[in-house]
């Protein structure tokens, strides 16, 4: 109850009418730089860091917050209408979103999902947030090198294994993704690794132009087929907020993963290091446990939902350790923590009851940022849903020319641009072989940091598997993952025996 | 006996397991796998993922000889190339020129879209990469060598 009388001094503070333009403002200019691809939200925050610099303390870190939450919906944009994702949580709503906005003829619905999702995810993250804020963030403690690797290693395998059709096609590819991570620096040492006396593989494979190639530029050869025969499908739409509303039965749909994700996400959020991405990738990795009236990856309004709540829930969720441990739990938490710094929030336990003011003024903000966000993110929907109704045979050259761009300025160099077109090739190539590449960019993403928590566990345990058995939580998720492993296995075997009773 | 033929379905699984070969062998002897007093070496975790890797490349080899094969028809390679002479043409005028000149031609000349559309694409997508990536993020796009020549 204390909790919830200081959030709304929180409120008192934001409340303002400078305050909320600003907020506005940070939305806007969130959403903006979260769909455009190559940016992410990473590198958004960082660009529009010094936009603050003109407010007073408490309005800057106001639209801080309100910038960060509204990148985490605009990387779905850009994921949902041409199939390149904004940031690396938006990965996972690619794999819905695009099918659903371009196979099932429904874009609008596929944004309104995912505007939708992102904010009751974002809403319960909050809300956690603000009644557990800290001991949450203690929690998160809990979480030691084998923990975070036993998590680890159920978000690569339940994915490498239920998406796609094939298990042993999505296996393959997340082990190839994270032999691919491993290129460049080692993670504890900082020696050079697999770098193949190549000045540039020094510093590994840029993951921005890496993902526009594998999914956004594989998807315009893809798209070279199709050139036709699209066009009219996507005139039919209609250009409206009403034309893109969900029905009774939609929302039905979606309310269930969406709360689903929503928990879980708050809970992969607080976890240190483990961040938006981490909490997409399982929230959808939960759904496929779960009953969709469509298939995922067809363009099911459940995939959509668990991923993008469970991307909000966690960038909410990741406010706990950054606030009351100064932990940030990614790179884009990293800068807003220097930020907030910068404006003399001094992050640690006695934060929320030395400087209530900025801590509850943040959260506050937060609350204003989702709600703002949701709409004018709805209200843009006709707007974007116009880029569809373009001729593919226009949106070719576009997205090349985007995808080039894109991947150069990640480095403003040709290396990204190499890597993307590399890529691009080598996900167009998996994809007409019935690959699906999603596995490979988790498992890219998430590599580095399995193996400096793998290699933490066997130093401290000198090379003893049993760390992983020691502690409930780990033990647990051990026993989660194996479970994950041998179900497939189980069921093929189980189907094999009765077919073969069968025919005897 | 039915002859089996070898497609990319097949060739997938083999350069996979050529990967895992390098990676187990490099890391294995160039960086090390364990040492007594520090523990995991550098190579630890990919001759790990690796040998996993071996493995699961030697099933996928087996079962990709019961799938069809697919065809990559040549179209489909044309944004591709068109991507390889933005890249060289970028080495000469510099990465914008070489840009607006692809989508112009790709427009004008492969789609045969009328001068009106193929202006009104051009000018957005440029006004797109110029006034977010140029003016607003400040990206230094390389100019080429021509420009360079006549700079300095």
């Amino acid at each position: 109850m204390e909790n919830l009388t200081m959030l709304l001094g929180g409120f008192s503070v934001v409340l303002t009418m400078q305050n909320i333009l600003v907020t506005l403002l940070g939305a806007v200019l969130g959403l903006i730089v979260g769909a455009m691809p190559g940016i992410g939200s990473l590198a958004g925050v960082a660009l529009l860091l010094p936009l603050t610099y003109k407010f007073n303390p408490t309005t800057a870190i106001i639209m801080l917050g309100s910038l960060y939450y509204a990148n985490m919906y605009g990387g779905a944009f850009s994921a949902i209408l041409l199939n390149i994702p904004g940031d690396s949580p938006a990965v996972m709503t690619a794999l819905d979103g695009y099918p659903m906005a371009t196979k099932r003829n429904r874009p609008g619905q596929a944004l309104f999902t995912s505007n939708m999702s992102s904010f009751i995810g974002g809403l319960i993250g909050m809300f956690i947030l603000t009644f557990t804020g800290p001991a949450l963030a203690n929690l998160g403690l809990k979480f030691g090198p084998a923990e975070m690797t036993a998590l680890l290693l159920v978000a690569m395998t339940s994915i490498g294994w239920l998406v796609g059709e094939n298990p042993i096609k999505g296996v393959l590819l997340t082990l190839v993704g994270i032999l691919i991570a491993s290129m460049g620096m080692d993670t504890l040492t900082g020696s050079p690794r697999f770098d193949f006396g190549n000045m540039y593989l020094l510093g590994g494979i840029p993951f921005t132009p890496f993902v526009i190639g594998t999914v956004g530029f594989s998807q315009v050869l893809k798209l070279m087929g199709e050139r036709n025969k699209k066009v009219e499908a996507n005139l039919s739409q209609k250009l409206t907020i009403r034309g893109s509303m969900l029905t009774l039965h939609d929302i039905k749909r979606l309310l269930p993963p969406a709360i689903r994700s929503g928990f879980l996400g708050t809970f992969v959020g607080v976890l240190p290091g483990a961040g938006a991405t981490t909490g997409s990738f399982m929230g959808y990795a939960m759904q496929k446990a779960f009953k969709s009236e469509e298939e995922l990856g067809s363009g099911a309004i459940e995939g959509i939902a668990a991923c993008e709540a469970a991307n909000n829930a966690a960038a909410a969720g990741s406010f706990a350790p950054l606030l009351a441990l100064g932990i940030p739990g990614s790179g884009t938490g990293a800068v807003l923590l220097g930020g907030l710094m910068m404006w003399g929030l001094n992050p640690g336990p006695l934060l929320f009851t030395n400087q209530p003011e900025f801590c509850w003024g943040l959260i506050a903000s937060l609350f204003l940022a989702n709600l703002l966000t949701l709409v004018i993110a709805l209200g843009i929907i006709p707007f974007l849903i116009k880029i569809l109704t373009v001729p593919i045979k226009i949106l070719i050259p576009c997205i090349t020319v985007i995808c080039i761009v894109g991947s150069y300025s990640t480095s403003n160099s040709m290396y990204g641009v190499l890597v993307m077109f590399f890529s691009g090739l080598f996900g167009y190539i998996l994809d007409k072989n019935g690959y699906s590449t999603a596995p490979m960019l988790l498992a890219f993403v998430l590599a580095p940091l399995l193996e400096s928590n793998m290699r933490k566990s066997f130093i401290s345990s000198h090379g003893s598997l049993d760390i992983f058995f020691r502690k409930p939580i780990s033990a647990f998720l051990i026993l989660v993952l194996f479970a994950i492993i041998l179900t497939p296995v189980i069921k093929f075997v189980i189907r094999k025996v009765r077919s073969s009773t069968k025919s005897v | 006996m039915e002859k089996r033929k070898i497609t990319s379905k097949v060739l997938i699984p083999v350069c996979s397991a050529l990967i895992a070969v390098v990676f187990i062998t490099m890391g294995y002897f160039k960086y090390g796998f364990w040492h007594s007093a520090k523990g995991p070496l550098p190579g630890f975790f990919p001759v790990i993922i690796g040998t996993i890797l071996l493995l699961v490349s030697v099933l996928s080899f087996i079962s990709s000889f019961k799938e069809e094969g697919t065809s990559y028809p040549w179209e489909n390679w044309y944004p591709a190339l068109g991507a390889v002479a933005v890249m060289l043409a970028t080495l000469v005028i510099g990465m914008l020129p070489s840009l607006a000149i692809f989508v112009v031609v790709w427009l004008k000349w492969y789609e045969k879209y009328s001068w009106k559309t193929t202006l009104i694409v051009f000018a957005i997508i440029m006004g797109i990469v110029l006034g977010a990536f140029v003016f607003w993020l400040g990206v230094p796009f390389p100019k080429g060598f021509i420009y360079e020549m006549i700079a300095y």
